[in-house]
């Protein structure tokens, strides 16, 4: 949430980080001790955590990989945290160069590092701002230098809606997005589903992540198809993140291990 | 151990190296998380495949090799302690064989480019980690003193538009106090003498009525900007609408000070050029210099607003010098004024009467009310002493009202032994009669008391009458149509309209005592004047009281002239109501 301007913000290391707690389970050190003994907390109750985090990245990775494929050349990535390995704009730019890629997320160390990478790149900047915000986003200067929103974009938001809870009204949020997006622009959307989970595994995940800056919102399979209202999902539609066109037929087996469910919509018309 | 031909190739090497670099991707899968497709995988392995073969097959064996793939795969982000187990078990496993190598050292040298990759391994994962370590440290460092700089900035900012005027960019009241209040803490700030401009826009608003607002606005902004230039280093303040304040810190005398206001008089001398608008904004200022040990700064604030009051006053576009006992006089004054409604509730007010008698027989007509105020601590103060402050202030009202009914309590009680009792005549104040409702209080009074109409005159002014409004006129006649007499007070001092007291329901006229006094000398200009106006208001039908007769001599002639009445201590001071009417019991 964006502070009011005499408020102080202070950065505590100290507290779990769920942006370096992914990088943690991408096997990335772009992480405090904090960080880390969240993560291995989570990693005891959900063993496959590490796991969800590669499968959702990899997802991430096909799908960018299909937007470039679909001539998709602007990005906006919210709640893009630690802009570890294969990032969005590393795959657009090795298939289409000249992409534009707009990184936005409201933890101000995940910014200043993505900065740092950034530098140098014209083709990709970073802005802090919160996705609970997607009026801020959109007129933010330097999202409005970055990208024409005459012409399509892709925005994602992958790995963040769980920390999205329905009083925030995730759906009126995504719906100012599209109503700010031109017809051809693509919505892709994942998210931690309980969906064929144990109620204690339930109740862990919860635990670990309530001590951090962010809280878990699991959504069903149900509830995630109709954050894509009024884009038309492209197949195969709503699934557990290994199933969106898998690269190889074993890599979607046991997909509902991942934990995250994912789609990708077009906004029509 | 010979050279070249001591590794032996298969006959399918090619193939069977793609069997391997399958097997070996395949062993990769999931321990960490790959940026590549599958496809970009095998190619990437199928590579150092190649060159690990290529390796076991040449003398001396390379280790560099070793080390260059296992960096090479934490550089393509294959960089966990899990693929690391994996690769050294499946080439461990599955090299030698899938590749038909054949040597008789071969264990020997597997375990040494074994070993090699996992050091090359090892090493580039320690330093990626340390790497990112570094760059994530720097990350948190950098949003931190991004994070600090912002709240800096952002409470400066606060305290600016805290301590600031948002329209002029001038320091506010605020600020201005708060640098006062510590100049004034004289033993710290070293400060002996003080002084303060308080200035403002001559007739402001008339810029904003012609102009409009945003003119308006922009003259100010321009006019601040003038003024702190001119007066630089001094604290120039907005105080609010066109009001400014100069603070003079360190002074050494009024005329540090009074060169500070002439500077910022000159500033303002110029009009402002807004919109096409030459403004003239000329501007008066009050000046207070003291010493800092003397004052607080509600005092100094105090005298300096008084003192631009008085250059106001004396026609604005100037300053004042603060003077001490002309604000005395006037705090006085203030405070005098201030405990008139007290008084009334208290009944310190009183009434004494003078005689209004007739000149053709000596007798009583009548009496004329006089207020007094019987003052705790200043003792019994006449009319004078009040009477204009209570105009100024409003409070006529009241105190008017209090009078009247006073004097028709009193008068009702009072009986003669010979004809009618006197009448009582009460001054009515402009405002009173420009107030709506007199009509109405003096008919409930009159009922109220039983008083009769005739027996109350009421004294107007001449200039009150001359400037009269259709409803001030409107109020004379319905008074009139009561019965109660009407009366011109001071007549002969203003400008008078004798021709248009004709058309006014007035009975009397009170001749203004100047003219009296001129009548000691004989055939004077003045016994002239009076008798040709005691003559042309009995013409209209009106009698003629003369004031402040005070010899014997003055007496006759006016009782020569015609003068129906007269009134002074001649005749009688002021007095209790008992002892005028002692003389007609």
């Amino acid at each position: 949430m964006q502070r009011p301007d005499w408020a102080p913000e202070t950065i505590d290391v100290e507290r779990p980080s769920v942006a370096r707690m992914y990088d943690y389970y991408l096997g990335g050190s772009h992480n405090f001790a904090a960080d880390r003994a969240a993560a291995q907390a989570m990693m005891a109750a959900v063993p496959e955590a590490p796991l969800m985090a590669q499968a959702n990245r990899a997802f991430l990775r096909r799908a960018v990989q299909f937007l470039t494929g679909a001539g998709v050349r602007q990005f906006l990535d919210i709640g893009s945290g630690i802009p570890t390995v294969g990032n969005v704009h590393e795959i657009a730019q090795r298939h289409a160069p000249d992409s534009r890629v707009v990184y936005v997320d409201v933890d101000p160390v995940a910014v200043a590092h993505s900065r740092e990478i950034l530098a140098g790149n014209d083709g990709a900047t970073v802005v802090q701002e919160d996705f609970r915000h997607p009026d801020r986003i959109l007129a933010h200067p330097d999202v409005r230098a970055a990208l024409d929103l005459t012409r399509p974009v892709a925005v994602l938001i992958v790995a963040v809606l769980h920390f999205v809870p329905d009083d925030d009204r995730p759906a009126e949020l995504l719906r100012a997005l599209r109503d700010a997006l031109p017809a051809g622009s693509y919505l892709v959307l994942s998210q931690a589903s309980d969906d064929g989970r144990s109620d204690a595994e339930r109740a862990e995940a919860q635990r670990v992540y309530q001590r951090t800056d962010s809280p878990l919102s699991v959504r069903s399979r149900a509830q995630l198809t109709t954050f894509f209202d009024g884009f038309e999902l492209v197949e195969p539609g709503v699934v557990w993140v290994p199933q969106w066109r898998p690269e190889t037929p074993e890599s979607a087996e046991n997909a509902e291990r991942a934990v995250f469910l994912g789609g990708v919509g077009r906004l029509g018309g | 151990m010979g050279l070249g031909g001591s590794v032996g190739d298969g006959p399918d090497a090619r193939g069977h190296a793609g069997a391997f670099a399958r097997a070996w991707a395949k062993a990769l899968a999931g321990t960490s998380y790959l940026p590549m497709t599958h496809a970009q995988l095998e190619l990437l392995l199928q590579r150092l495949t190649d060159r690990l073969a290529e390796a076991l097959r040449t003398e001396p064996l390379d280790l560099r090799v070793g080390h260059r793939v296992g960096t090479e795969l934490v550089a393509a982000h294959i960089a966990s302690a899990e693929a690391l187990g994996r690769t050294v078990e499946v080439i461990q496993l599955r090299l030698v064989r899938d590749l038909d190598l054949v040597a008789d050292d071969i264990d020997d040298r597997m375990a040494r480019l074994l070993a090699a990759i996992a050091t090359g391994y090892a090493r580039a994962l320690r330093d990626r980690t340390l790497d990112e370590q570094e760059s994530i440290r720097r990350a948190a460092l950098t949003a931190r003193a991004d994070a600090e700089r912002a709240l800096r900035a952002s409470e400066a900012r606060f305290r600016h538009q805290a301590t600031h005027d948002p329209l002029t960019g001038l320091p506010n009241r605020t600020l201005f106090g708060e640098r006062l209040a510590a100049v004034l803490d004289g033993p710290t700030s070293g400060v002996h003498r003080v002084g303060l401009c308080f200035l403002d826009l001559d007739r402001f608003k008339r810029i904003n009525d012609s102009y409009g607002h945003s003119i308006g606005d922009r003259a100010l902004v321009a006019a601040a900007r003038r003024l702190s230039r001119a007066v630089e280093p001094h604290l120039v303040a907005r105080l609010g609408g066109d009001a400014f304040v100069i603070l003079v810190e360190r002074s050494t005398g009024t005329g540090d000070v009074v060169a500070v206001a002439e500077a910022a008089l000159a500033a303002l001398a110029e009009p402002i050029l807004v919109g096409g608008h030459d403004v003239a904004v000329p501007a008066s200022v009050g000046i207070v210099e003291r010493r800092v040990a003397d004052t607080s700064p509600d005092d100094l604030m105090r005298a300096a607003g008084s003192t631009l009051h008085w250059t106001k006053l004396a026609g604005g576009a100037g300053w004042t010098l603060y003077d001490a006992e002309r604000d005395r006089r006037e705090q006085a004054r203030q405070a005098l004024s201030a405990a008139i409604p007290g008084g009334l509730e208290r009944g310190e007010f009183y009434l004494d009467y003078q005689p209004l008698t007739s000149l053709q027989d000596g007798s009583l007509l009548g009496v004329e009310a006089l207020v007094r105020w019987r003052h705790p601590q200043l003792g019994v103060l006449g009319p004078d002493n009040f009477i204009g402050l209570a105009e100024e202030t409003g409070l006529i009202v009241p105190l008017g009202a209090w009078v009247l009914a006073e004097a028709c309590r009193e008068a009702v009680g009072w009986t003669a032994a010979v004809g009618e009792p006197p009448y009582v005549s009460v001054n009515l104040a402009v405002r009173q009669v420009r107030r709506p409702g007199l009509v109405q209080e003096v008919r409930g009074l009159l009922a109220r008391t039983g008083l009769p109409p005739n027996r109350l005159q009421l004294e107007i002014t001449e200039s009150m009458m001359m400037s009269g409004t259709e409803e001030a006129v409107r109020v004379l006649r319905a008074l009139a149509d009561l019965g109660v007499r009407i009366a011109i007070d001071d007549f002969g001092t203003g400008y008078s309209n004798l021709a248009y007291l004709r058309n006014l329901p007035v009975t009397e006229l009170k001749v203004a005592g100047e003219f009296v006094r001129g009548l000691r000398a004989p055939e004077a200009a003045d016994e002239r004047i009076l008798a040709s106006l005691v003559s042309l208001a009995h013409a209209l039908d009106l009698t003629v009281t003369a004031e402040g007769v005070e010899t014997v001599g003055q007496a006759e002639r006016l009782r020569a002239i015609g003068c129906d009445a007269g009134q002074g201590w001649h005749f009688g001071r002021p007095a209790p109501a008992d002892h005028i009417l002692s003389r007609i019991r």
